[in-house]
This record gives C-alpha cells, sequence and structure tokens, in this order.
C-alpha cells in the first residue's frame, strides 16, 4: 500500500514535469535575459525545496534531542541527503544562469557564498555521521550539527536584503511580478519538486530503516 | 526571441542579425545544459538510491540465512 502512494507520489511529480517542460517551450521569451531567464522554473522550486528539507531537518533534530527517539534521527538523515541533492542542482542551474548573464561561471557574493557555505555544511553533516560508530552518539553529535548548519538557512535567504549582491532581488518578494502563465508554470514546477522530495525522502527513510534493522541483525549474530 | 526586438532587427546590418540569432542560439544552448545538469544531479542521486537499496536488501538477506544457520 505505502509504495502503491509512493509510486502515484512520483507518477504525478513526473507527470507535472512533462507538462511543464512542453509548456516552457511555448512562452515567450524574457525582455532583458532572453530563453535563460526560463531557467528560474528549476533553479528558484529546487532552491526552496532544498530550504524546506532543511527546515524539516531542523524540527526532526529537535524532536530528536527532546525524545531521542530514532525515527526522528532517521529523519533528519533522510531530508538533509534529500536537500543537499536539491541544493546541488540550484547551485549549478545558477552557475549556468551566471555564465550567460554575468560572463562568469561564479562571483562570491553573499547569496551565491552563502549558499555553498549551506551545501557545505550539510556535506560535512552526512561526512560526520560516517565517523561517529556508537549509534545514540552518532545521532546526539548530528542533531547538534544540524540545528547549528541550520543558522545558516535564513543567510542564505536575506543574503541578498542585508547585503548589496550581483545575485537578482528576487521576482515577488522584491517588487516584481509573473504574467499568470508563467506563475502557474513556475507553482506547478514547486509542487513537482516538493512531491519528488517527498518520494526521495520516503525511499531514503526506509533505508535508514533497513540499515537499523541489519545493526540488531548483526547484534544478535553476534550475541548467538 | 521577444516580439518587441523584431522591427529593431529590420534596422539593423545582416552582420548584427547574425550576432542575435547566435546570441539567442548559446541564451537556448546554455539553458538546455542548466536543465540537462539539474536532472542529470537528481538522476544520480536516485541512481545512488537505487544502487544503496539493492546492497541493504542483499545484506539484510545474507544477514537472515546466517541467523538461521547458527540456530541450527
Amino acid at each position: 500500500m505505502r509504495d502503491k502512494i509512493l509510486y502515484g507520489i512520483g507518477a504525478i511529480a513526473l507527470a507535472i514535469i512533462v507538462r511543464n517542460l512542453l509548456v516552457m517551450t511555448t512562452l515567450p521569451e524574457e525582455a532583458q535575459q532572453g530563453a535563460i531567464f526560463k531557467i528560474i522554473f528549476f533553479h528558484v522550486p529546487v532552491a526552496m525545496t532544498a530550504m524546506m528539507c532543511a527546515a524539516a531537518a531542523l524540527i526532526a533534530s529537535v524532536l530528536f534531542l527532546i525524545t531521542r527517539n530514532f525515527k526522528y534521527d532517521s529523519l533528519a538523515v533522510s531530508v538533509t541527503e534529500v536537500g543537499l541533492a536539491f541544493l546541488a542542482a540550484n547551485l549549478v542551474t545558477g552557475s549556468i544562469w551566471g555564465r550567460v548573464i554575468w560572463g562568469v561561471w561564479w562571483v562570491w557574493d553573499a547569496r551565491l557564498t552563502s549558499a555553498l557555505i549551506c551545501w557545505l555544511l550539510y556535506a560535512g553533516y552526512l561526512m560526520l555521521r560516517h565517523a561517529i560508530e556508537e549509534p545514540t552518539q552518532r545521532a546526539t553529535f548530528a542533531a547538534v550539527f544540524s540545528i547549528f548548519a541550520f543558522i545558516d538557512v535564513p543567510i542564505v535567504f536575506f543574503s541578498i536584503k542585508w547585503w548589496r549582491t550581483q545575485h537578482p532581488q528576487p521576482v515577488f518578494w522584491g517588487g516584481g511580478s509573473f504574467p499568470p502563465d508563467w506563475f502557474a508554470v513556475f507553482m506547478w514546477n514547486w509542487l513537482a519538486m516538493v512531491l519528488l522530495g517527498i518520494l526521495l525522502t520516503a525511499v531514503r527513510l526506509r533505508q535508514e530503516n533497513a540499515q537499523r534493522e541489519i545493526d540488531s541483525l548483526r547484534r544478535m549474530a553476534h550475541a548467538l | 526571441m521577444h516580439l518587441n526586438a523584431i522591427p529593431l532587427l529590420f534596422l539593423q546590418s545582416a552582420e548584427d542579425v547574425q550576432m542575435e540569432i547566435q546570441r539567442l542560439r548559446h541564451n537556448y544552448d546554455f539553458l538546455s545544459y542548466g536543465l540537462i545538469a539539474a536532472w542529470a544531479i537528481l538522476a544520480i542521486y536516485v541512481l545512488m538510491l537505487v544502487s544503496r537499496e539493492r546492497k541493504l536488501k542483499r545484506e539484510i538477506g545474507s544477514l537472515k540465512a546466517m541467523l538461521e544457520e547458527r540456530q541450527r
């Protein structure tokens, strides 16, 4: 039953993405930037999904520290890994957009740098987990590190407001707007990314549970 | 191409038109690189998940078989 729900979520996400790719080809080009502007339909939704994953990891980490229930630790590691993949997609699409509009692949401005630091922090979180053998210690240290890493998320979000950056101001939050058909594609893409994120997290969570089963089987094997 | 740009193209030389066409092509090329890169990253992650799933299933199977053998 659970597998069927997951397949359903995946099929819906895929259908939305295919539909949006087709709709994107019919939309006119942006007046200043041309076709490359359409990368915003992926660049921003993947970033927003990555930030949602970071927020979910924060909540799960706090809940683990309060309850000491390992299901929250599993959730934290699952959403962090999925968020890291989305953030990587965000950084790469942003870099390609920058190559066309700015003429360079990368600039060390506040938004790009803080986003890269965010990626490195969460990659460090996963490395930290690999480095600690004892499960309770691993989960506790990882939860504390995840809470610390989340400090960078609002910095990434507000960096374009707090500092003068080369990165453009947000379309919706910076006084700009989209035509309604563009806005629809953008929101549908965000929904597709969120669904994809939920699907990947559920699969990763199942793997984390399988890993715990392996650990308990190993303990039984040692005891026999 | 944006529709407002079409009348301007008629006022320019053939060289300018060629440059504009090249710029547009360049723009489309990079848009496709961006989309391919984004999906490639997510596809690689999915493949990593699939391979990890197989490894875990194999490990669970072998551990269960070993435990059954020991219990006998």
